[in-house]
C-alpha cells in the first residue's frame, strides 16, 4: 500500500524538521561542535494513541490486563501488560495521576496535539498550539549538534489540527512535520552532502558582510548615546555571522559512518516489527553519533484508520484503534493490553540497546544520559485524564528509578475513568484530583539543564521524582 | 519668568476641595464642572508664561530655601520624613536643595507633586499643618526651581528616539512598502510595554539573534509575495449560479417534490432555499458539493437573476470545495447580493469562514476576511462584494493532497449572514443570485505589486543598468531618504556575486532586495547626529521628520508626497505641515495611530486576558469603543475633557443592549446623545475598562484605582513593598465583610495604609460598574456604597462625584497627562525630567486652544522637541 503522506513533497518534510536544507536555514541548522568536555544529555518521547486498558476491578481482565501496577511505590507488581518492561525494572519509573489540565474534559481523539505542549487546544473552532517539550530542549541543545531535533511519527507530516502527526511544535506553535520513511531519515543523517546548503551559506555570507559594512558607515554618523542602542543589532549580526561558520564547519564534517546491519530502510508501518524497530534503530543511531540529543517519535494518529492503525498487525490483531472500543467483546482487554504490552516490548528493546551501549565521550552507559519518555495523553476509552506514562533512563540526569509514582488523590487504584466505553465517560464530571503533567516536564528541563520554572502555563517541578 | 505665584492657591482653594454644606446639597452639573476648572486653570493664565532656555547659565536658588523654604519643611515634614521616622522612604533633611545639579530632583518632583495635591501634609496629622501661605512658597520656589533644573537637563536627555521599529511598524511598514494588504510579522515576539504603557518605547525595543534572522526571513518571504516568475498560472474557478441550481435541483428532485415546490408560494420566512422572486417557487439548499469550472470567467456581470438563494438571519451557506484550492496566492470570493427588506434599523452583513472536518473529532473552523462585509443594497438592485483570502496564511486541510479518503480531504467556505433581522411577516434576509470562488486570484499581470518593483524601463535589456534603477527606487523608499551612488553600488556587488546562483535577473534581484529589508536605516528610525556634537539637541534632518511624523500618525513609512515635500525641504513650512497633518489624519492609515495610541494609552491589552466575556461580539465591541470614542474627538477637534465626560457616547447595536441605551441598530460605531441617566459618558466608565479592572467575577476598586492614576492623570502609585500581607481569607472575620469593608480593613494594616489611601479611593468611585461594566444600584440586595475620601479628605461620591472632581480640581493634571502621554508616543521614547518644561509649555498653549485634540497633534508636531533628536 502506497504511504498516505507519498504525496507531501520531500521538501515539505524536510522544513522545519532541524534537518539540513530548508528554509528558515538558519534556524533549523544546527550550529555548534558538542561541547567536548560535557557528556551528552538526551531526550526522547514516544507517544500512543488510544491510551490503555482500563478494566474495572470488579472484571476478571482487570487482573492481567489492567495497565497500571498494584502496589506500592518500590514493591510494585507490572500486570501481563507492562511485564516486558521487568528486565528494565530498575531503569524505569512509572507513573499516575498525571494530566494536562487543559485537556481533561476535551475528547482523546483531540488531545495527541497538546501531550507535549500542554496547550489548551480544546475540542473545536480556531486553534492555537505552543512550543513542545522537545523543542524548548531543543531550543538549549540544538546548538551542539548538527541536527537540533529529530522529529518522526509514523503518519509523517503535521497531521491536521487536533489530528496531529506531529508531537513537536515550534515556538510560534506551528507544527513541525515530522518524517516516517526510514530511508528519508537515513538520508538525511547520514548521506546528505548539503551542496545546497554551502551554496545558501555563502549567499549568506555575503549578505551579512554587507549589513555589517552599511551598519558601521551609518554607526560614524550617529551620537555615541545611538551608536550603544546600534551595537546590539551589529551584535546581532555579528553571532549570525558565528553561527555562520560554525554551520560552514558541519557542512565541511564528514556525515559520521554508522553500522546498517540492523536497518530495514524500505519498511512500511504494516510491517510493524521491521518498522518500530528500524525508527528506533535509527533514533539510537542518531543519539550514537551525536546527531541530535533530541527525538520525537509518534506511533500513528488518534482515531484510528490508514495503514498505521495496522501497527497492531505485530501481535496479529487487526485495527489498533477498534481494539479501545471492543474491549467489552470476548477477549477485548486481552487484546488491547496485547497490543500495549507490545508497545512496552519495541520501548524497552530501545531501552536496553542504550543500556547496553557506553557513552561513546563520557560517563556510565548511554541510557544513563538519555531520559526516554513513553505515553498517551488518554488513558480510558476517549478519556483525557490519568495519561499512562513511562520514563526510562535518565539515571545520571538525577532520575531514580525502579518505582511506580502516584500522583494526585482519590485515584489510587485507578478506578476512576475505567472500564468506561461511551462519550459519557470522557465527559463525566472529574471526581479524583490529577497533578498537572506540565509540572513533569519542569523537573525534565531542568534536570536536562534548561533553566526554567514553568512550562505550559505550569510553574514549579513535581516533588518525588 | 515668574509663574504660578498666587494661581496654585486659587486651584487648591477651589470650590468643595473641604467639603462644605451647600456644596453637597446641590452639586454643580458637570459641565459647569468643566467651566469651573478651566477657569482656575493654572496653565490658561496669562502670567503663565512659556519657559524659554536662556543663554545665561541658570543658578539655584539657594537663598531663598534656606531663609523660607528649609523652615517651614522642618516644622511640617521633618517629624515624619527625617531621621526619627522616614515615611515613604523619604528623609526631607537629606535632598539636596540644589535641583538645577543636584542628585535628588526627581525626589523633589515627588515633593512638589505631594504638596500641589495638597496630599501632604495628612488631614489627621494636624500638629503638622501647613498653612496656605507657607504651601505657598515651598510649591512656588520648587515649580521654579523645577522648570530651571528642567531647562538646563534638556540638554541632557536621558532617553532617545533613535529606536527599532516595532512589530506592528514592522508589519505596516512592509504592506505599505510591497503593496501587500496581509499581516506580514505574526512570527515576530511580541513586544514589552513601558512603565507608560508604551509599545514603542526606544529602551525596551531590543534586537537579538533570533529577532534579527526572523526579519531575514519575513522580508524575503513578503518579497516573494510581492513578486511573480513566468506566466499567469490558471485559476481553480468555482461558479455557483442561482438560476442554474434551481434547474438542476428541479430536475433531480422527483415530480412530487417539484410540484410541492410550486404550490407553495408563499414567501419563505426562515427557511434557507432557491427561490424565484416573481414566480415564488422554492427548493431548500443547504449548499453541498460544488466542483471547479475549466471554462469559467470570473469578473463578468451577468444579468441580475430572478432566482435567488435565500439566506435568513444566521444561516449560511456551506459550499465544498473539494480538494482544488492552490496552496497559495489570494483566493477571492465574489459574489452579488441585495437585501429583501430596506428598514434602517436592521442590518445583514456577510462573513466568511473556512472549515475542514478531517474525522470525528479531529476539525477545525475559522473567520477568514478582515471583517464582516455590510449588505446595503436592495435586492431589486443587488451590489457585488468580494472577500480577498490569502490562502497561505489561513488553516487549510493538511491531507488535502492525500491520493486516500481518509482523512477526509475536502475544505468547505461557509457564507454566513450576520444580521440583527428582526424577524416577523417579511424578515430581513440576504439574497444572492450569483457567487465565484476564484484563486489564485490577480487584477493584473503581472500584478501590481511586482510591477512597482520590476518597473517597465527602457533600459530593461542591460542588467547593470536596470539593476540600478531597480535598487535606486527600492532603496529610498526603504531608506526613507535619497540614495547616493555607493549606496547602490554596494547592493550592485551583492547582486553580481548572487547572479550565477538564479536563473532569472528577478530571483536574484529579490535575495538582494531582501538584504536592504534587514539593513538598519530600515529597521532602525535613525537621526544622524550634527557635525556640532556640543550642540546635542539639534533639529533632526528634514527626512527624519518625514519618518517620525508617519511612524506617529500612521505607524509606517513615509509615502512619496511626504518624502518629496521633505526633498524639496518644505515639510516643516507651517501651512504645509498644517495641511499635510491633515491629510495623514484624514487617511485610512490614521486609524493605526488611533488603535495603537488608544490600546496602549489604556492598557486595552490586558482585555486579553480577561476570561469572563464569553459572548465574542460583546467583547469585540468592548474593545473597539475607547478607539471609536477616540476617533470621534480627534475628527471633530473636541476637547480632551470628553474623555472624563461627555453628553454623548460611541456605540454600537450590541454595546447599546450592553448599557441599556435604546434603538441603536447595526455593528458600527455611530456617535448616540445620552442623558445623565445612562450613567456614561467618556472614556471612564466604557465596558472594557470596568471589564479588564474586575477580578472575572466582581469589580476590583484597587485595580480601577491604579488605573485612573496610571492612565489618566499620569501619576503612578509606587509598586507594592515587598512582604506584603495577604488578605486572609480563612479569617471568618474578613470573610464576612463587604469588599469595600475589606479594603478598608487592609487599609488600616499600617504597612499598607499609605498606598492604600492613595489609590483606593479612585476604585471605589466605580462601584457602581460591576464586572462587566454594566451600571448597577444593589449588590445582592445591598445599596451600592460608592462614596470614598480621597487623602486629602476630598469626597468622591460615586463616579459623578469623581468626574466632577477631576473636572473642577484635576483638570490641568489630566490635560498635562494627555500632553505627556501624546507626546511620549509621538517621539517613541520614555520623557524625562528634561522634557518637563516641554510638557509644561505645550500644555499651555493646548489649554489655552481650549484642549482640542486635533490641535494637540498640530503642537506637538511643530513642537521643538519633536524636532529635536
Amino acid at each position: 500500500m502506497d504511504n498516505k503522506s507519498s504525496l507531501l513533497s520531500r521538501r515539505t518534510f524536510l522544513r522545519g524538521t532541524g534537518i539540513a536544507l530548508a528554509l528558515p536555514w538558519l534556524e533549523t541548522f544546527a550550529v555548534g561542535n558538542p561541547r567536548q568536555d560535557e557528556t551528552p544529555k538526551r531526550f526522547v518521547s514516544v507517544y500512543h494513541p488510544d491510551g490503555v486498558g482500563l478494566p474495572l476491578k470488579s472484571d476478571p481482565a482487570w487482573k492481567d490486563w489492567s495497565w497500571f501496577p498494584r502496589g506500592g511505590e518500590q514493591d510494585f507488581e507490572l500486570t501481563k501488560v507492562l511485564d516486558v518492561l521487568e528486565p528494565l525494572r530498575s531503569d524505569i519509573t512509572i507513573y499516575s495521576g498525571l494530566s494536562h489540565p487543559d485537556a481533561r474534559n476535551v475528547h482523546g481523539h483531540s488531545n495527541a496535539d497538546q501531550y507535549l505542549t500542554a496547550a489548551p487546544i480544546g475540542g473545536e473552532g480556531p486553534y492555537q498550539n505552543t512550543i513542545s517539550l522537545d523543542q524548548v530542549y531543543a531550543e538549549y541543545a540544538g546548538d551542539f549538534t548538527r541536527h537540533s531535533s529529530l522529529v518522526m511519527s509514523t503518519n509523517g507530516g503535521v497531521g491536521g489540527p487536533r489530528g496531529a502527526q506531529t508531537q513537536s511544535f515550534n515556538r510560534e506553535g506551528r507544527p513541525i512535520p515530522a518524517m516516517n520513511k526510514p530511508k528519508d531519515i537515513f538520508d538525511l543523517l547520514f548521506v546528505t552532502s548539503g551542496k545546497d546548503a554551502a551554496a545558501k551559506l555563502a549567499r549568506s555570507k555575503s549578505a551579512l558582510d554587507l549589513l555589517i559594512e552599511n551598519t558601521r558607515s551609518l554607526n560614524r554618523q550617529l551620537s555615541s548615546r545611538d551608536q550603544e542602542t546600534l551595537k546590539q543589532y551589529l551584535d546581532a549580526v555579528r553571532d549570525t555571522e558565528l553561527k555562520l561558520v560554525k554551520a560552514q564547519r558541519w557542512v565541511d564534517n564528514p556525515i559520521p559512518q554508522v553500522d546498517t546491519s540492523n536497518l530495514h530502510l524500505e519498511a512500511e508501518p504494516k510491517e510493524a516489527r521491521l518498522y518500530f524497530q528500524t525508527m528506533y534503530e535509527l533514533i539510537y543511531l542518531a543519539f550514537l553519533s551525536d546527531s541530535t540529543r533530541v527525538a520525537t517519535f509518534q506511533l500513528g494518529r488518534e482515531n484510528g484508520e490508514g495503514p498505521h492503525d495496522l501497527l497492531s498487525l505485530a501481535v496479529g490483531l487487526n485495527g489498533a484503534h477498534g481494539l479501545t472500543h471492543e474491549v467489552k467483546n470476548p477477549g477485548g482487554w486481552e487484546n488491547l493490553g496485547t497490543y500495549n504490552r507490545y508497545q512496552a516490548e519495541e520501548f524497552g528493546r530501545f531501552a536496553q540497546r542504550l543500556k547496553e551501549t557506553p557513552e561513546p565521550t563520557g560517563q556510565g552507559n548511554m541510557l544513563d544520559n538519555t531520559l526516554a519518555l513513553h505515553g498517551s495523553a488518554s488513558s480510558s476509552f476517549h478519556l483525557s485524564r490519568n495519561y499512562p506514562i513511562i520514563s526510562a533512563g535518565g539515571k545520571n540526569l538525577g532520575f531514580t528509578n525502579g518505582r511506580y509514582l502516584k500522583f494526585g488523590t482519590g485515584n489510587e487504584d485507578n478506578q476512576a475513568g475505567a472500564g468506561i466505553d461511551t462519550d459519557a465517560g470522557w465527559q463525566s464530571k472529574q471526581e479524583v484530583e490529577e497533578l498537572p503533567l506540565g509540572k513533569l516536564f519542569v523537573t525534565i528541563l531542568q534536570r536536562l539543564g534548561v533553566e526554567t520554572d514553568s512550562f505550559g502555563g505550569q510553574t514549579g517541578s513535581l516533588s518525588r521524582v | 519668568m515668574k509663574r504660578l505665584q498666587t494661581t496654585i492657591l486659587l486651584f487648591l482653594g477651589s470650590v468643595c476641595t473641604i467639603p462644605a454644606a451647600p456644596c453637597e446639597d446641590t452639586p454643580i452639573s458637570l459641565d459647569a464642572a468643566k467651566d469651573q476648572g478651566r477657569n482656575t486653570s493654572r496653565f490658561r493664565k496669562e502670567t503663565a508664561e512659556v519657559a524659554t532656555a536662556t543663554d545665561e547659565a541658570p543658578k539655584a536658588n539657594l537663598t531663598y530655601f534656606q531663609e523660607s523654604v528649609g523652615p517651614i519643611l522642618n516644622k511640617s515634614c521633618l517629624p515624619c520624613h527625617g531621621p526619627e521616622k522616614s515615611e515613604g522612604r523619604l528623609r526631607i533633611d537629606q535632598l539636596n536643595p540644589d535641583l538645577l545639579t543636584g542628585p535628588d530632583v526627581e525626589r523633589w518632583s515627588e515633593v512638589y507633586n505631594a504638596l500641589s495635591k495638597s496630599e501632604m501634609p495628612p488631614e489627621d496629622a494636624s500638629d503638622y499643618a501647613l498653612a496656605d501661605a507657607d504651601r505657598g512658597r515651598i510649591v512656588d520656589w520648587l515649580s521654579e526651581e523645577l522648570n530651571q533644573a528642567s531647562l538646563v537637563r534638556r540638554n541632557s536627555k536621558e532617553h532617545s528616539s533613535f529606536r527599532r521599529l516595532t512589530k506592528y511598524e514592522y508589519n505596516y511598514a512592509l504592506q505599505d512598502l510591497l503593496g501587500l494588504p496581509y499581516a506580514l510579522a505574526n512570527q515576530l515576539p511580541p513586544e514589552t510595554a513601558s512603565e507608560d504603557g508604551f509599545k514603542n518605547s526606544s529602551e525596551l525595543l531590543q534586537m537579538s539573534v533570533m529577532q534579527f534572522e526572523t526579519y531575514r526571513e519575513l522580508g524575503l518571504k513578503a518579497l516573494k509575495r510581492a513578486t511573480v516568475s513566468g506566466e499567469r498560472p490558471q485559476a481553480v474557478t468555482y461558479v455557483i449560479s442561482m438560476p442554474e441550481e434551481m434547474s438542476k435541483a428541479k430536475s433531480t428532485k422527483d415530480d412530487t417534490a417539484a410540484d410541492e415546490g410550486k404550490k407553495n408560494k408563499r414567501k419563505p420566512r426562515n427557511e434557507q432555499q432557491l427561490f424565484h422572486r416573481e414566480t415564488g417557487e422554492s427548493i431548500p439548499f443547504p449548499g453541498g458539493k460544488t466542483m471547479p469550472r475549466t471554462d469559467a470567467v470570473v469578473g463578468q456581470t451577468p444579468a441580475v437573476s430572478q432566482v435567488v438563494l435565500v439566506l435568513p438571519r444566521s444561516h449560511e451557506l456551506k459550499l465544498d470545495l473539494d480538494r482544488f484550492l492552490p496552496d497559495e496566492g489570494i483566493m477571492r470570493v465574489r459574489l452579488r447580493a441585495g437585501r429583501s427588506t430596506m428598514n434602517p434599523d436592521e442590518y445583514a452583513s456577510l462573513r466568511l469562514i473556512f472549515s475542514a472536518h478531517t474525522s470525528n473529532n479531529a476539525n477545525f473552523s475559522q473567520t477568514v476576511g478582515e471583517r464582516d462585509i455590510p449588505v446595503t443594497a436592495s435586492a431589486d438592485d443587488p451590489q457585488w462584494i468580494h472577500f480577498d483570502i490569502p490562502l497561505s496564511d489561513i488553516q487549510r486541510n493538511p491531507f488535502r493532497k492525500l491520493e486516500t479518503t481518509f482523512p477526509r480531504r475536502d475544505e468547505f467556505l461557509h457564507i454566513h449572514n450576520v444580521s440583527n433581522s428582526h424577524g416577523g411577516e417579511d424578515p430581513l434576509q440576504v439574497l444572492i443570485d450569483h457567487i465565484e470562488i476564484s484563486a489564485p486570484f490577480y487584477e493584473q499581470w503581472p500584478p501590481k505589486t511586482h510591477t512597482d518593483i520590476f518597473f517597465e524601463s527602457g533600459s530593461r535589456s542591460d542588467e547593470q543598468v536596470y539593476g540600478r534603477e531597480v535598487l535606486s527606487r527600492f532603496l529610498k523608499r526603504v531608506w526613507r531618504r535619497p540614495v547616493t551612488a555607493p549606496d547602490v553600488d554596494q547592493f550592485m556587488d551583492l547582486f553580481a556575486r548572487y547572479r550565477p546562483g538564479f536563473a532569472t535577473f528577478e530571483d536574484a534581484m529579490v535575495e538582494v532586495l531582501a538584504t536592504a529589508l534587514a539593513t538598519p536605516e530600515f529597521l532602525y528610525l535613525t537621526q544622524r547626529a550634527t557635525a556640532d556634537e556640543t550642540q546635542p539637541s539639534s533639529r533632526i534632518s528634514e527626512f527624519e521628520f518625514a519618518s517620525r511624523l508617519s511612524m506617529f500618525l500612521w505607524s509606517s513609512i513615509p509615502d512619496d508626497d511626504l518624502l518629496k515635500l521633505a526633498e524639496q525641504g518644505k515639510l516643516r513650512e507651517p501651512n504645509v505641515l498644517t495641511a499635510q497633518v491633515n491629510r495623514m489624519l484624514e487617511d485610512p492609515r490614521s486609524k493605526r495611530f488611533s488603535q495603537n495610541f488608544v490600546e496602549q494609552w489604556l492598557g486595552l491589552d490586558r482585555m486579553s486576558s480577561v476570561t469572563h466575556v464569553n459572548d465574542n461580539a460583546l467583547r469585540e465591541s468592548m474593545l473597539e469603543e475607547p478607539v471609536a470614542f477616540f476617533e470621534e474627538v480627534l475628527k471633530n477637534n473636541r476637547s480632551v475633557l470628553d474623555f472624563i465626560h461627555s453628553d454623548y457616547a460611541l456605540v454600537n447595536e450590541r454595546l447599546a443592549a450592553h448599557y441599556q441605551i435604546p434603538n441603536v441598530y447595526g455593528p458600527h460605531f455611530r456617535n448616540v446623545p445620552i442623558t445623565p441617566q445612562t450613567n456614561r459618558g467618556g472614556l471612564l466608565t466604557n465596558a472594557a475598562i470596568m471589564t479588564m479592572n474586575s477580578d472575572g467575577t466582581d469589580s476590583h476598586p484597587l485595580k480601577r484605582g491604579v488605573w485612573m492614576l496610571r492612565r489618566i492623570l499620569d501619576d503612578p502609585p509606587p509598586p507594592p513593598p515587598p512582604n506584603v500581607p495577604e488578605v486572609d481569607l480563612t479569617d471568618p472575620r474578613i470573610l464576612q465583610m463587604t469588599l469595600k469593608e475589606r479594603i478598608a480593613d487592609h487599609r488600616d494594616n499600617a504597612a499598607c495604609v499609605s498606598c492604600h489611601s492613595r489609590i483606593d479611593p479612585w476604585g471605589i468611585a466605580f462601584e457602581n460598574y460591576d464586572a462587566l461594566g454594566v451600571y448597577r444600584t444593589h449588590i445582592k440586595n445591598q445599596p451600592v456604597d460608592a462614596t470614598s475620601e480621597l487623602f486629602n479628605r476630598q469626597t468622591l461620591e460615586g463616579i459623578d462625584g469623581l468626574k466632577r472632581y477631576l473636572l473642577t480640581d484635576r483638570q490641568d493634571q489630566f490635560a498635562r497627562a494627555m500632553v505627556h502621554k501624546l507626546t511620549a508616543y509621538a517621539l517613541g521614547r520614555p520623557l524625562s525630567f528634561g522634557d518637563r518644561a516641554d510638557v509644561d509649555s505645550l500644555t499651555a498653549q493646548f489649554r489655552r486652544r481650549d484642549d482640542g485634540l486635533g490641535d494637540l497633534i498640530h503642537l506637538i508636531v511643530s513642537s521643538s522637541v519633536f524636532n529635536s533628536q
